[in-house]
C-alpha cells in the first residue's frame, strides 16, 4: 500500500472510531468492560481541543516557521467574544430607552446592555428598563450561541491579521517576544476589566446548547463531544487541504528562506500574515467552544504555563506535521490524567497531581535532546518516504547504466565503421 | 525584447557611500560579467536590481516599467531572477518541491501537477534527476547551486542574475554550469555573472561591467577593459 492510501485508511479508520466512540459511553448505555463514563468523555473533548489548538500552532510554528506564543490569546478572543456577546448582546421588539439601542429590520431592536450599580447590586439596563420603559408583552431574546461563536471567529481572524502584519519584519526571538507581550497584554486588560468580563473570577458563558438537543439535556457530555469532534476534524481537513496546497509550499518555504522564497516570486507579506489569520482563527473557534462547553473562561487560560503546553504537545508529537502534532496533544492530554493517580513506593508517597507535570516537562526536554522532530513524526516520516533513498539510487544506476549501454553503442558502431571502411579491407 | 536600464543609482548605508551614480542598460540576450574587488557594490547593485534593497536614489526600470518600488516577487513576476552568493536552498523540503515553488508563484491558478514534467526535464538538465524526492538537505553544495539554477529555469525569468555561480564548485559541476549558462543565453535570457574566476568571466562573457567602491568604472567589451588603465589600477593588477 502507498503511503497516500495508507494516510487515507488509517484516516478513515480514526475518523470512525472517534465518530462512534460515544456509542460506548454510559449515557447511550454502553456495557462491557470498555464503558466511558462522563469523565472519560470530558477528557476527549479536551482532548480535541487540545488538538485543534496543538495543530493550528504546527501549521503557524512547524510550517511557516512562526515561533508565536500568542496562540492562547486567539484562543481567548474567541472565548471572551463569544462570552462578551452572551452577556451585553440582546434582541427584543421594543426599544429599552435606557440601554443603546440599535435598530434592526422587522421591527427588531439589538440592545447592547451597560451594567450599573444600583446600591450593592449591579443591575443591567435591560432590568430597569422592564420595570420602567418596555411595554409589556415585548419579546427578549438571547443572541444564538452559534452566532456568539462565529462573532468569536471573526474577532479571532481580526485580531490575527492585526497581529500578523505588525509581526511581518519580525523573526524568532523578536516575534516570540512580542507575542508573549500580546498575550500578556490581554491577560492583564481582561484581568483589569472587572465590569466587562469580571477579571479573575471568569466570565460565565451559557451552555453549547442551552435548551438541549436531540433528547440529549444541556449537561450533557455528548452533543460537545460531536461539536468539538466536528470542529477538530473540520480543522484537520482545512489544514490538509492547505498544507497540501500552494499555501503549504510557500509557507514552508518561507520558513526555509524568506528572501529566497520572495526573490523566486512568492508573495510573502500574503502568505505570512494569511497564515495567521487562518490559525488564530481556528483557535479563537476552539476558544469559543470550550469556554461555552465549559461554561466559563478566565485569564488564566492566557497564562504562558497554558501556552507551554500546547507548544509542548505539538513538539512531543511533531512540529512539523498537523497530524503528529494533534495526536500528540490527544495522547498527552489523556496521559497527564492518568498521571494524576498517586504513587506508593515503600512509605514514600508520590503526589503525582504535582510530580506529573515534572515528568511531562523531563519527557519534553529529552525530546528536544535526543528527538527534535517528535516522538511521531519520525514514524510518519519512514512511511511516507520509506523508499526514497532506494529510488534516488535505482534512478541514479539505471542513469548510469544507460551512459555506459549509449557509450558502448558508440563503441560498436565505430569499430563496425571501421571494419567496414576500405582502408581496413586489406 | 528585454531591456533593463538602471539610471544614476546612489545608495548610501549610513555615510558610507556603496553604490555612486550607477547607470547602465542591458539590451536584450546579452551575457554580462560584473566584476570588482571585495566591497566595490556588487552584491549590493544586484540587491537593488532584484528589490531587496531600495536605493537611496535613482531608478530601474525593466521592458519600461519601473521595478526599483517593487518588492522582490513583484521584481521576480516581472521577469528578473537571481542566485544568492550563498546557496539558498531550501532545505527542509524536497529537491521537486523546491522547483515548483517558482512555477507555482508565477501562475495563481497552476496546480503542481502542471509543472512536474517541466520540473523533471530541468532535473535531467541539471544532471541531478536522481534526487528529485531527496531533502535539499541532503544534496552537495554543487548540488545545491544547480538545484538553485533549476529554480530559475521554473520560473523563467527574462534575465538572470547569478552571484558566484562557480565559487567552490567542482571542475565537473562548473562545466554544466558553464553550459547551462550558455544553453539558456542562446535561448535568449540576459545573464548578469558577479564572479572572482576571471578566466571563466572573461571567456564566458561578452561584455564586462567593474565596479570599484561603488563607482562603475568600465562598461564594454572584455578584451577593452582587461587593457582599461583604470581597471589594472584597481582590480587586475597593474601588471597583467
Amino acid at each position: 500500500m502507498n503511503p497516500a492510501a495508507l494516510y487515507r485508511v488509517s484516516g478513515s479508520i480514526a475518523v470512525i472510531i472517534l465518530v462512534l466512540l460515544p456509542l460506548a459511553s454510559s449515557e447511550m448505555g454502553g456495557v462491557g468492560p470498555f464503558v466511558l463514563n462522563s469523565y472519560f468523555m470530558h477528557l476527549a473533548i479536551t482532548a480535541f481541543f487540545y488538538a485543534i489548538l496543538a495543530s493550528s500552532w504546527s501549521l503557524l510554528a512547524g510550517y511557516a516557521g512562526q515561533f508565536s506564543f500568542g496562540h492562547m490569546a486567539f484562543m481567548a478572543i474567541g472565548g471572551y467574544t463569544s462570552g462578551l456577546i452572551g452577556k451585553f448582546i440582546r434582541f427584543t421588539t421594543a426599544p429599552s430607552e435606557l440601554c443603546t439601542d440599535i435598530p434592526l429590520p422587522g421591527n427588531w431592536w439589538l440592545v447592547v446592555l451597560n451594567i450599573r450599580r444600583v446600591g450593592t447590586i449591579d443591575e443591567s439596563c435591560l432590568d430597569m428598563a422592564k420595570a420602567e420603559t418596555l411595554p409589556a408583552g415585548t419579546l427578549i431574546v438571547f443572541p444564538p450561541v452559534w452566532a456568539s461563536i462565529a462573532m468569536g471567529l471573526v474577532m479571532g481572524a481580526v485580531f490575527g491579521l492585526l497581529v500578523g502584519w505588525l509581526v511581518l519584519r519580525l523573526r524568532s526571538t523578536y516575534l516570540a517576544l512580542f507575542t508573549i507581550g500580546f498575550s500578556e497584554i490581554l491577560r492583564a486588560s481582561i484581568s483589569a476589566e472587572i465590569p466587562i468580563t469580571e477579571g479573575q473570577s471568569g466570565l460565565e458563558l451559557v451552555p453549547l446548547f442551552p435548551a438541549g438537543i436531540m433528547g440529549f439535556s444541556s449537561t450533557s457530555k455528548i452533543p460537545p463531544y460531536y461539536a468539538m469532534l466536528f470542529l477538530f476534524l473540520f480543522a484537520m481537513a482545512l489544514m490538509t487541504w492547505l498544507a497540501g496546497s500552494r499555501f503549504g509550499l510557500f509557507v514552508r518555504a518561507i520558513r526555509e528562506d524568506e528572501e529566497a522564497a520572495a526573490a523566486l516570486g512568492v508573495n510573502i507579506v500574503r502568505y505570512k500574515v494569511l497564515v495567521f489569520v487562518v490559525t488564530s482563527t481556528l483557535a479563537a473557534a476552539a476558544g469559543a467552544l470550550q469556554g461555552h462547553y465549559i461554561g466559563i473562561i478566565t485569564p488564566n487560560t492566557l497564562i504562558i504555563l497554558q501556552m507551554s503546553l500546547v507548544i509542548a504537545m505539538a513538539v512531543i508529537g511533531g512540529l512539523e506535521n498537523i497530524y503528529t502534532a494533534s495526536v500528540g496533544a490527544i495522547i498527552i492530554t489523556f496521559v497527564l490524567e492518568l498521571l494524576r493517580t498517586n504513587v506508593e513506593i515503600g512509605p514514600i508517597l508520590i503526589d503525582m497531581t504535582l510530580w506529573r507535570l515534572v515528568f511531562f516537562g523531563l519527557l519534553l526536554m529529552l525530546t528536544l535532546r535526543f528527538q527534535r522532530n517528535g516522538l511521531l513524526f519520525p514514524i510518519l516520516e519512514r512511511i511516507s518516504r520509506g523508499g526514497v533513498a532506494e529510488e534516488t539510487v535505482s534512478i541514479r544506476v539505471e542513469e548510469e547504466e544507460l551512459v555506459e549501454d549509449e557509450a558502448g553503442v558508440d563503441v560498436e558502431a565505430e569499430e563496425e565503421e571501421r571494419a567496414a571502411s576500405p582502408g581496413n579491407s586489406k | 525584447m528585454l531591456e533593463l536600464t538602471a539610471n544614476s543609482i546612489y545608495k548610501n548605508f549610513g555615510g558610507l557611500e556603496v553604490l555612486k551614480d550607477v547607470s547602465f542598460t542591458v539590451e536584450g540576450p546579452e551575457l554580462i560579467g560584473l566584476i570588482g574587488p571585495n566591497g566595490a557594490g556588487k552584491t549590493t547593485l544586484t540587491n537593488i536590481l532584484d528589490g531587496a534593497l531600495k536605493p537611496t536614489s535613482g531608478t530601474v526600470y525593466m521592458n519600461g516599467e519601473r521595478i526599483d518600488t517593487r518588492p522582490p516577487y513583484g521584481v521576480a513576476r516581472a521577469g528578473l531572477g537571481r542566485t544568492f552568493q550563498v546557496t539558498r536552498a531550501f532545505r527542509r523540503m524536497t529537491v521537486l518541491e523546491n522547483l515548483l515553488i517558482p512555477a507555482m508563484a508565477m501562475r495563481a491558478t497552476a496546480r503542481q501537477r502542471d509543472f512536474e514534467e517541466k520540473a523533471q526535464e530541468v532535473l535531467e538538465f541539471l544532471t541531478i534527476a536522481h534526487l528529485r524526492n531527496e531533502y535539499a538537505r541532503a544534496l552537495s553544495g554543487g548540488q545545491q547551486k544547480l538545484l538553485e539554477l533549476g529554480r530559475l529555469l521554473m520560473l523563467d525569468p527574462q534575465m538572470i542574475i547569478l552571484d558566484e555561480p562557480f565559487a567552490g564548485v567542482h571542475p565537473r559541476l562548473m562545466e554544466v554550469i558553464y553550459r547551462y549558462i550558455t544553453e539558456i543565453n542562446a535561448q535568449g535570457k540576459a545573464f548578469i555573472i558577479i564572479s572572482h574566476d576571471m578566466d571563466t568571466i572573461f571567456t564566458l562573457s561578452r561584455r564586462l561591467l567593474v565596479l570599484n567602491y561603488g563607482d562603475l568604472i568600465a562598461d564594454g567589451d572584455p578584451e577593452v577593459v582587461r587593457e582599461d588603465p583604470e581597471v589594472k589600477a584597481a582590480y587586475l593588477g597593474e601588471d597583467e
